[in-house]
């Protein structure tokens, strides 16, 4: 799926509170239409890790630089889309006011809205519950409302936070495919932090293993296993062993 | 089911109102509380004659009608400026550090303690019934709509950011819609607040409204005419809070929707 434009390119990217090193000197590269993953032990850091890539709220580098398309992140301008671990639908909206919420902040015209909807709403199956409130949906609708709101404004780049951590292991195995299968449709870059190797072994082309804090890049590891990936094939599980032995800190 | 249920608890409220019409009854009959007290029907008759032979200036609906008005501008203005101040201390820290003493000190003081300061201030006239009727509202609609403010989900902000809203369309499109529930709850209370405060507020100087009514058949020792105005202020304050429940109900539909 990915091409050779660099999509996102990470340089030197450094992160301290106060005296406390979380980041330490990273620098990468996201080629265009690529899906990464990114795994670590757990603490160490992986969701300053993002924060600093999105720059939310107090999460500003303390140096380094982020560029997306070779100019500094600008989230009025990009269009990045952000996955939350939590549940993150607007309650006081339904289902289809959700996903359409990027598009009519974007000023998109209303026909584009409504066809980008339906067709949102389609891929994720939600479409019979389009007039729902958040709270009369389950945690995987929830989910499916967040993932269908991101794509619904063609992202050039998504960031993931372990939005699968929540849910049960047949429901996340559901949204994966639902997610890998917007993603090759949209074609869009996909930035995956997650703490479970066999969700990162099955979604990513290229996996970013972190070291323990202060946080760096232990090891690149590209990951070509063939589509769709079977978790009992030997090569997957040799390449999941491979990466739980990079992060073991026992 | 649901409408067994509702069939039940109708039962239930006409019985429970009954059983209270006949045990008013019975004292104001048979036991020495008749001496001082009107029975239910001697009530009811001057409940109906009242809205058509004057109490004073005007018949009952008119003295109503004048009560609502005070309470209506009050609440309102109370309102508004509650909402204002209440989002601005939950989502500014530099508001929240210079209004939040002054109105923790301001809180607890009842809209009766105020009577004296704001006749002498705006006299007897129809500013100073606005303003304590105002006052009675204008505390629970900040405290609910600055804590509503203050638990705004910070990461449906973060979301919001992120989809490219600005920060001017946070507030109208994340922040208020988010405590809009805090803030109808706030109101809810406060329109009673202010209904209470009303009657005192014409307890003291005015010519008409509910709470004259009862202060009159207090200095004419008509025990009949205050009970008249109690029920009256009772049914009105019962009406005026399923109003308030009806309207919310279709405001906050998503927060209140049952499974």
């Amino acid at each position: 799926m990915s091409s050779n434009e660099v999509k996102v390119k990470v340089s030197h990217m450094t992160k301290k509170f106060g005296d406390l090193l979380v980041l330490n000197d990273i620098s990468f590269e996201v080629k265009k239409g690529e899906f990464l993953c990114v795994v670590g032990p757990t603490g160490c850091g992986k969701t300053t890790f993002l924060n600093c890539l999105t720059k939310l709220g107090v999460y500003q580098l303390t140096s380094g630089e982020i560029l997306i398309n070779n100019e500094p992140v600008d989230l009025q301008k990009h269009n990045v889309a952000y996955i939350f671990q939590e549940y993150s639908a607007f309650p006081w909206q339904t289902v289809e006011e959700n996903v359409a919420y990027g598009l009519k902040i974007k000023k998109r015209p209303a026909a584009e809205i409504k066809a980008r909807v339906d067709e949102m709403l389609e891929m994720v199956g939600l479409t019979e519950y389009r007039n729902y409130y958040p709270n009369q949906l389950s945690a995987s609708m929830l989910q499916r409302v967040s993932i269908a709101r991101a794509f619904a404004v063609q992202p050039e780049l998504l960031l993931m936070d372990e939005p699968y951590g929540q849910l049960d292991n047949s429901l996340r195995y559901k949204l994966e495919d639902d997610l890998l299968r917007l993603w090759q449709h949209t074609g869009t870059t996909v930035i995956f932090i997650t703490h479970n190797i066999e969700e990162a072994v099955y979604l990513s082309e290229r996996i970013l293993v972190l070291t323990n804090k202060p946080t760096g890049i232990k090891q690149e590891i590209v990951n070509n296993l063939p589509r769709p990936r079977d978790v009992t094939d030997v090569a997957f599980n040799q390449l999941r062993d491979k990466v739980t032995d990079l992060i073991k800190w026992w | 089911m649901k409408r067994k249920i509702d069939l039940e608890k109708t039962v239930y409220a006409v019985a429970a109102i009954a059983f209270f019409f006949l045990l008013w009854g019975f004292l104001t009959t048979f036991t020495p509380v008749k001496e001082t007290t009107p029975g239910p029907i001697e009530v009811l008759q001057l409940l109906v004659s009242s809205f058509y032979t004057p109490i004073g200036s005007k018949v009952i609906v008119g003295h109503l009608l004048v009560s609502l008005r005070r309470v209506l501008v009050g609440f309102s203005v109370a309102t508004i400026i509650g909402i204002v101040l209440g989002i601005a201390m939950g989502t500014s820290r530099w508001a929240e550090a210079i209004f939040k003493p002054i109105f923790e000190l301001l809180r607890p003081i009842p809209p009766i303690a105020w009577i004296s300061l704001v006749i002498l201030f705006f006299g007897i006239g129809e500013t100073s019934k606005y303003i304590l009727c105002g006052i009675g509202a204008f505390t629970n609609v900040t405290l609910n709509a600055y804590t509503g403010a203050q638990n705004v989900d910070p990461e449906l902000i973060g979301c919001a950011r992120m989809l490219g809203t600005s920060e001017r369309d946070i507030f109208f499109r994340v922040i208020l819609p988010s405590c809009t529930p805090q803030i109808f709850a706030g109101m809810q209370v406060a329109l009673s607040t202010s209904w209470m405060a009303v009657l005192a507020a014409e307890m003291v100087g005015a010519q008409e409204g509910c709470g004259w009514m009862i202060q009159r058949g207090s200095d004419t020792l008509n025990i009949t005419l205050v009970m008249v105005g109690m029920i009256v202020i009772g049914l009105v304050g019962m009406l005026l809070a399923t109003l308030m429940r009806t309207i919310e109900r279709r405001l906050c539909s998503w927060n209140i929707m049952e499974n």
